[in-house]
């Protein structure tokens, strides 16, 4: 790619990028948000049209109308929101979309047999005859991979394919990753985490604000040089971490069972927990082991099966999330698209939602402060450093971290007494993320009780005061962080409980 | 760089996609209407450019024929805003035309049971008695989804066939006239008065001109219209920063229904002076087509509007000066907002490449 620009109205998304690749090379992209990583990719994958420069692929000058088009030259792309269809089994969800409407009869065997046949070559173990809902989420992104290769890509886009892993599958797609690799393909990672870089890469590239800072070689650098890069400046180390104040207990959940919607499964089984003021509990666990119906469940989602959520011992088990809030709960959910953010309102309209149901941000005569809403919008996205500071874009408009950036700034400008925050930094550059960290912490030395559910171990360890590890609907690991042992808590997440680390994997423990 | 909220079809957002490219669709619509159109009246054998001259002079040729499709134009709007409201938070109304009659049934139910009082006493009294009507009516399809998880296209559907029932019970059964397929005449004092004799224009309009500008206000500046927008844009979200999705639906039925009653009203206090068998020339339906035309955007509804009831009028001129038959107008309209759908559809296509 050369000299690529793109300009969204008065942002340069990108500003005469150039970007290189050769075959067979594993390339992370590295930048901060909003600094022009998604853009670029979506360009060379067919989404966009650039307003400028070229794509060079094996020689030949390119332009891509669409998809098909990228497609085509072997170049293909996973999004960060995977486009799978959870009722439809591996082998649909692989072959689906990649043969004309008209044809007449979908023959399944033959398409589990090459559904097969790409994965074994292709060294990406799956069951074609699973059903999508039914697999974990490192799984599925092995499926988005076999999309892509079942259509010939040679040339893999992955956008944050690390965010939503754990460590172990994180470690399963790298080593994918590799195998590909020596088969020839080769791959671009868009990522915010250097030690991944180091990791993998043969090959970096840093964007800041939309413009080139530099293409490395591995070997040729370390992690202080692309932090440099990326951010123009060195980031300062995490405040020591306080010891906790062990206030009165604010949330307290007792025998806790939680229904998956799809499967019917208890994804959450008789769970307790308590979290007190000026606290934070940690939980980790690998995707879809319950964190997120608990996270659910506690926003008030998810109805429970059973069990009872105290919050300041009063009982909020059937309160809707309204009720919740004015009782004191602010929620940083997941899937920030889905349950943040309205992607098509515009940002003031986003930081106002949860004060207008209430009927709050009125002006006399019933109708809406929207000077007020703009103003306090202003302010929170300056605050948190949302780029661009725009209040009348729409969220739409704004790069993954920042979206992440303006549900984070609502929710903490509520200044809940308890906030649940599920995975909240996810998609966050470095900078992003020491940030909201200080904010959480923040909040917890100002009395605030905050459960935390993450799995990055680093974040996990650095906020928590105290740990606990969930493996399918219990928590199999728990312990103060001072006295948390790193090893234990990756080996609970995958299932292996400490006292028999020599034990079958995966085995299902029950350690209360 | 998101992708839509999940579980939106290509359709519904072919319905209601803001798109500052939308009126360059609306016209190329409109052209290709015309020319297959055209088209259709050169293969019957007649001359599409007098068909078209006719039509155009028909509805705005003259202030008689100008004020004519303005008055058609006042129950369209109102029906197109009664489908508009809640088609922005993604609840199917196409019972506008069912809570006009209602509105219609209470109009003139208050006229001919109240004792004689002024005008402008009495004609308040009658707009509001069919406005709490037709939220009523249109509220109670809100509620059969929200408490029973109605679907509510069957529902408001249903309810259309109940309440040109009742109207016609009213008709037939309790304030019947004699002969002519109507109730008792109102009181003089009900009616609107013409504020444009020239055009024979009534107080009907500046009333729909004013309803409009309240959905305008009400969909862009107010909290509840926020939620409107938002709970059709992300019900998800919406829920999750603590909105009443249940309340706010009922209250988006009700207050489409408002709207709608009205439009029977005036249809009751105008130049009828009475609830006519079949006075909704389709209006309650015709008014979703007004509504998809204007991209559910209140300030565009009432041109909307004008388009359609100029097509209606315009079409009654077409077998006095050729030889095509009235009911060519519904052709036309049908072309027209296949067309613009079908034009929407291809650009959404388009603008999304072939993701999948
Ligand atoms: N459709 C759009 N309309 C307007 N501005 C846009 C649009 N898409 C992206 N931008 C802007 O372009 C810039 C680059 O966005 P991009 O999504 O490429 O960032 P990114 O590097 O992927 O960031 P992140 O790490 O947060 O995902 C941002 O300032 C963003 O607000
Ligand atoms: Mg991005």
């Amino acid at each position: 790619m050369l000299g690529i620009t793109k300009r969204f109205g008065p942002v340069t998304a990108c500003d005469g990028i150039d970007f290189v690749l050769g075959r067979g090379e594993v390339h992370c992209l590295l930048g901060e948000n909003g600094a022009g990583k998604t853009t670029l990719m979506s360009i060379l994958f067919g989404l966009i049209p650039p307003d400028d420069g070229q794509i060079i692929v094996d020689g030949t000058s390119v332009q891509f109308g669409s998809p098909r088009d990228a497609l085509n030259h072997g170049i293909g792309m996973v999004h960060q929101h995977f486009m799978l269809v959870p009722e439809f089994t591996v082998a649909e969800n692989v072959v689906l979309g990649s043969r004309p409407a008209w044809t007449p009869r979908f023959d399944r065997a033959a398409a589990e047999e090459e559904v097969r046949e790409v994965a074994r070559t292709s060294g990406l173990e799956v069951d074609p005859r699973a059903l999508i809902r039914d697999i974990p989420v490192d799984v599925q992104q092995r499926v988005e991979i076999l999309k892509l290769l079942y259509r010939g890509a040679k040339v893999l886009i992955l956008d944050e394919p690390t965010a939503s892993l754990g460590p172990a599958g994180i470690k399963s797609l790298f080593e994918g990753l590799a195998t590909l690799r020596e088969q020839g393909h080769s791959a671009i990672l868009i990522t915010h985490k250097l030690t991944e870089v180091t990791a993998v890469a043969d090959g970096v590239t840093v964007l800041r604000g939309g413009r080139l800072q530099g293409s490395f070689r591995q070997g040729n650098t370390d992690e202080a040089e692309l932090a440099r890069a990326m951010t123009g400046g060195d980031i300062a180390a995490l405040p020591v971490r306080r010891a906790a104040s062990g206030g009165e207990v604010v949330l307290r959940v007792r025998g806790l069972t939680v229904k998956d919607t799809v499967t019917g499964r208890n994804a959450v089984e008789d769970l307790d927990l308590e979290v007190a003021a000026g606290e934070i509990v940690g939980i980790a666990g690998v995707e879809g082991n319950g964190q997120r119906e608990l996270a659910d469940a506690l926003a008030g989602v998810l109805a429970p099966e059973s069990g009872t959520i105290l919050l300041d011992d009063a009982d909020i088990t059937a309160m809707p999330p309204r009720a919740r809030h004015a009782a004191g709960l602010g929620v940083i959910p997941e899937d920030r698209l889905r349950w943040g953010l309205v992607a098509d309102l515009t940002l003031a309209e986003n930081l106002a939602l949860s004060d207008i149901s209430r009927g709050g941000l009125r002006r006399r005569g019933r109708l809406l402060d929207l000077d007020g809403m703009q103003a306090r919008a202003a302010e929170l996205l300056e605050t948190y450093g949302v780029r661009p500071p725009n209040p009348k874009a729409r969220a739409s408009q704004l790069s993954g971290g920042n979206q992440q950036k303006v549900v984070i700034a609502r929710e903490m400008s509520r200044q809940p007494r308890l906030l649940v925050a599920a995975q909240p930094t996810r998609g966050l550059d470095v900078g992003a993320i020491d940030y909201v960290h200080r904010q959480i912490l923040d909040m917890r030395d100002r009395g605030g009780a905050v459960l935390l559910v993450t799995n990055e171990l680093e974040e996990l360890i650095a906020l928590s005061d105290r740990i606990a590890v969930m493996y399918r609907g219990r928590f199999v690991y728990r312990a103060v962080t001072a006295d948390a042992d790193v090893d234990a808590i990756a080996m609970a997440m995958a299932g292996i409980s400490p006292e028999d680390a020599d034990a079958q994997p995966g085995a299902a423990m029950e350690v209360a | 760089m998101s992708g839509d909220a999940p579980g939106r079809g290509l359709l519904t957002r072919a319905l209601s996609t803001p798109d500052p490219r939308a009126l360059a669709t609306g016209v190329m619509a409109l052209l290709g209407t015309i020319v297959v159109v055209s088209l259709m009246v050169a293969a019957l054998g007649e001359d599409p450019f007098a068909a078209i001259r006719t039509i155009i002079e028909g509805s705005f040729g003259d202030t008689t024929a100008f004020g004519q499709t303005l008055m058609v134009a006042v129950p369209l709007a109102l029906c197109g805003a009664a489908a508009a409201i809640p088609f922005t938070a993604r609840l199917w109304n196409v019972g506008a035309e069912g809570q006009m009659h209602i509105g219609a049934f209470a109009a003139v139910a208050v006229a001919l049971t109240l004792p004689a009082l002024p005008g402008p006493v009495f004609i308040p009294l009658i707009l509001l008695g069919a406005i709490v009507a037709g939220a009523l009516w249109a509220g109670l399809a809100g509620v059969l989804k929200t408490a029973f998880g109605a679907n509510e296209v069957i529902v408001t559907l249903m309810l259309n066939f109940v309440a040109i029932l009742i109207a016609t019970y009213a008709i037939t059964g309790i304030w019947p006239q004699g002969v002519a397929p109507s109730t008792e005449q109102v009181p003089d004092s009900t009616v609107l008065p013409v504020v444009w004799s020239g055009a024979n224009v009534s107080l009907a309009l500046p009333i729909a001109l004013a309803a409009l500008v309240a959905a305008w206000v009400l969909m862009s500046r107010t909290g509840l219209g926020l939620q409107i927008r938002s709970i059709g844009l992300n019900p998800f979200a919406s829920l999750m920063n603590g909105m009443r999705v249940q309340t706010v639906t009922v209250a988006t039925f009700a207050i489409a229904g408002t709207f709608a009653g009205l439009a029977g009203a005036m249809e009751v206090i105008g130049e009828n002076k009475a609830l006519v068998t079949n006075f909704s020339a389709n209006y309650g339906y015709l008014g979703i087509a007004v509504a998809l035309v204007a991209r559910l955007a209140p300030a565009w509804i009432f041109p909307s509007a004008v388009l359609f009831a100029a097509l209606q009028v315009g079409s009654q001129s077409l077998p006095a000066s050729t030889g095509i038959p009235t009911s060519f107008g519904q052709i036309i309209i049908a072309a027209f907002v296949l067309g613009l759908l079908g034009a929407r559809v291809i650009r959404l296509r388009y603008a999304e490449g072939a993701v999948q």
